[in-house]
């Protein structure tokens, strides 16, 4: 078969037409919807806006809110689940007896759906009826408000994102550490470095590949959190723990708001992507440094 | 003659054949398949399956259900029924959309619209909520209607009555009024010993709302202005920030912090969990309070349910005069909150007769009885026949408690200021400012002057988006009023 074979196009074109119906097209619908004003609920004929949604969007003082809640719990969430991950996978990476029994224990809460994850935190957290209340009031706190009060509520999402999703940290890490060069450590002890030297000088900077990688992982899937805040507050107290698929969510679903609920989630991918070159521009030069 | 005995036998085979299928097929729809839809189950949609099956039996047809996530039902009906087709002869929707789907509805046959089981079910459903600018367009076939449910155990302790006259220099008894409800609350609320005054449903996206609408009520639901309870029925200003909601919202907040410590994450579920699990002394909700407290398998509390109408008020605000206006009586005003579920016929479907004819059997009284006793249907009583009939619900109930149930259930659909709920075209749109509004105001981020103040300014902002003119005739509509 030569290159101007025209039998290249009986290949080619079934593979490019899925591609576009399959990938492009519900984005283009989706991007042309964000320009117009239409609503289901009730139903109004659909009309041009132009930038209408996007600039009401950004005007919208919840939509920053729900931003700024977002990227707290991402942020917090996920340095939480690196930092206690990479400690755990250290741990294990240390084959230490039994070690495989922890790694299945350590591993099971990422198996678990999200939703009975946070069904089950609701239960823990309940502040009468709780185990976690029981256990603290013999501190002498009793019914502390968990769920309800905004710190105490944005806390409680943290703790459940960390206790879920640090597994996956330990998973990618404990991999990266199993593919470390032995020599180089046997090295570093013949020079007498402290397992501290030798973490800080050989470790963490051949792992920053995999870390920057799982790190971004991480801090993508954080942002898009749903379920767990939905069953755990529903976005309460007011509008104070409700994340940005959840404010879609609300638009999309309770008022059928299509238009805008597009230019949201236009406006979501905007947010991720510059997070996402933010960081990886920050990260450029040290991965430079340790190629 | 041997002929004769063979061919006379095989007649009479053939006709008494014949008389059976037609005994067996009454009417007879035999060939007729009928696609009815509703939300996913098992609430409602078990209804129609349990329902279908009976009257498959009886009239040789057919009956498809097909289930829809919720917020999956609402664009399925409107584009089907909006595009003209046939898709499905029976639908089973949330009556807040009725506005949208009016339109496209067939009128009930008019020899549904009479006879003893017609005037059985219950007026507020039959005069107003199957009612669309005069005609019959849809069948209730669930009803929903807020009520009182009390600890009998406790507020017949003599202890307890004893504590509570000298404290409030009245008798203990069932709340008549709000303030009593707080009263009562507050006397009961004994953290040291696992109870708390009330439990209601705070909860944002956990019908919130409707339990708010309730106490509102009793202060907005004027007997002389009737539909003026949420919007001016002449100009759709919003009324949501007038005084009588604001009492209405710090009375809701009151009772948040007479409720045990995590009521504001509180669902009408874990209300029923609360209060059949034996922490709260009184509640107010649905009618599925009383049925899963008298369960033993699941209630602590069973054998002392009380029930009784929701509470009401002396006093209510007169939105023409802006003044209080004092009555010589307790004016009761139960909320219909979300008014039940409503099964309605397409006009684009092309086996009405079939389809008016299943509704018929679904809502009959005999089969929306056993319904209504049979948990996981979600249907409540909303016939005067589910109300009285005391053997039905004995297997639910001690005699008295489904004596006060049944009482509490019939009163309030057929007391004279009952509130209907709002029923509007974009509901959703609405309640959910309503909600963030509401919880902030119950965090304590916001007083509820200013948060209703809030609410009632993206209302009316919402109204004139969505067309006022439109709004106000659907507004009137659902409250009964003739269009202006």
């Amino acid at each position: 078969m030569t290159r101007n074979d025209p039998i290249k196009h009986v290949f080619i074109w079934p593979a490019l037409l899925i591609v576009l119906v399959i990938s492009i097209f519900p984005l283009i619908y989706s991007l042309t919807t964000s320009f117009m004003s239409l609503r289901l609920v009730p139903p109004i004929p659909p009309r041009f806006v132009g930038f209408g949604n996007y600039i009401e969007l950004l005007q919208n003082p919840r939509f920053w809110h729900v931003a700024r809640t977002t990227s707290i719990i991402a942020f917090i969430a996920v340095a939480l689940q690196y930092i206690i991950g990479f400690a755990i996978a250290l741990a294990l990476n240390a084959r230490v007896p039994g070690e495989g029994i922890f790694r299945v224990g350590f591993l099971l809460p990422m198996l678990v759906a999200p939703v009975a994850v946070a069904l089950i935190a609701r239960q823990i957290l309940n502040p009468t009826m709780g185990p976690l209340n029981e256990l603290m009031a013999l501190f002498g706190f009793p019914n502390l408000p968990f769920l309800t009060q905004t710190k105490w509520a944005i806390g409680a999402i943290i703790s459940v994102e960390v206790w879920q999703w640090t597994p996956f940290v330990i998973l990618m890490l404990l991999a990266g550490l199993q593919t470390l060069p032995d020599d180089v450590y046997e090295a570093a002890a013949l020079e007498n470095a402290s397992p501290w030297q030798q973490f800080w000088g050989i470790t963490f900077p051949m792992m920053l590949p995999i870390s920057v990688a799982v790190v971004f992982i991480r801090l993508i899937e954080s942002y898009k959190i749903i379920d767990t805040v939905f069953v755990m507050t529903g976005g309460g107290p007011g509008i104070s723990t409700e994340t940005l698929t959840l404010f879609a969510y609300q638009e999309g679903f309770k008022k059928f708001n299509l238009g805008y609920t597009s230019a949201l989630s236009f406006l979501f991918l905007i947010v991720i992507t510059i997070i996402g070159l933010v960081y990886l521009a920050i990260l450029k030069p040290y991965l430079e440094k340790h190629k | 003659m041997r002929k004769f005995l063979i061919g006379s036998t095989a007649m009479a085979l053939l006709a008494m054949s014949s008389a059976t299928s037609a005994l067996a097929c009454d009417p007879d729809y035999t060939g007729v398949t009928l696609s009815a839809t509703t939300q996913t189950g098992p609430y409602i949609a078990s209804a129609l399956q349990l329902a279908a099956k009976g009257w498959e039996q009886k009239t040789c047809g057919k009956v498809n259900v097909v289930e829809f996530p919720w917020s999956e039902l609402y664009p399925k009906i409107v584009t089907t029924l909006t595009s003209g087709e046939d898709t499905f002869d029976v639908i089973a929707f949330a009556p807040a959309w009725a506005p949208d789907f009016t339109d496209y509805l067939s009128e009930m046959p008019k020899a549904m619209q009479s006879g003893p089981d017609w005037e059985d079910i219950a007026p507020v459903y039959r005069e107003s909520l199957m009612v669309w600018n005069g005609k019959v367009l849809s069948q209730t076939m669930d009803g929903d209607v807020h009520t009182y449910t009390y600890r009998i155990d406790l507020f017949e302790n003599p202890d307890n009555q004893k504590a509570f006259k000298e404290k409030y220099g009245y008798d203990l008894a069932p709340a008549k009024t709000w303030k009593q409800y707080l009263d009562i609350a507050e006397f009961f609320q004994q953290p040291d010993k696992g109870i708390w005054g009330t439990a209601e449903a705070f909860r944002r996206g956990g019908q919130q709302f409707w339990f708010f609408f309730s106490h509102a009520a009793g202060y907005t639901n004027h007997p002389d202005h009737k539909g003026s309870m949420f919007f001016d029925p002449d100009t759709m200003d919003a009324q949501i920030n007038n005084p009588g909601w604001v009492r209405g919202l710090e009375e809701y907040i009151r009772s948040s912090k007479l409720a045990p410590p995590n009521a504001l994450n509180f669902s009408f579920g874990e209300v029923n969990a609360a209060f059949a699990g034996g922490q709260a002394a009184e509640s107010i909700g649905w009618g599925d309070t009383g049925v899963i407290a008298a369960d033993p398998k699941q209630s602590k509390v069973s054998g002392n349910v009380g029930s009784a109408m929701l509470p009401g008020s002396d006093e209510i605000w007169n939105y023409k005069t802006k003044k209080w206006d004092k009555f010589d009586h307790v004016v009761e005003s139960p909320f219909m909150a979300f008014g039940g579920w409503q099964a309605a016929v397409p006009a684009s479907s092309t086996k009405q007769e079939a389809a008016w004819d299943y509704i018929k059997y679904l809502t009959s009284p005999e089969v929306s009885g056993q319904a209504a006793i049979t948990g996981g249907t979600g249907v409540n009583p909303y016939r005067i026949s589910h109300t009285t009939n005391l053997d039905l619900w004995s297997k639910l109930f001690s005699q008295r408690e489904a004596k006060e149930y049944l009482g509490a259930q019939k009163d309030s659909v057929t007391a004279k200021n009952v509130a209907l709920d709002m029923r509007l075209p974009g509901y959703f749109s609405y309640t959910e400012i309503l909600e963030i509004e509401l919880s902030k105001a119950l965090a304590g981020e916001s007083t509820p002057q200013q948060a209703l103040d809030s609410v009632a300014e993206q209302w009316n902002k919402l109204t004139d988006e969505f067309g006022r003119d439109k709004q106000l005739a659907a507004y009137r509509a659902s409250m009964g009023l003739p269009q202006k």
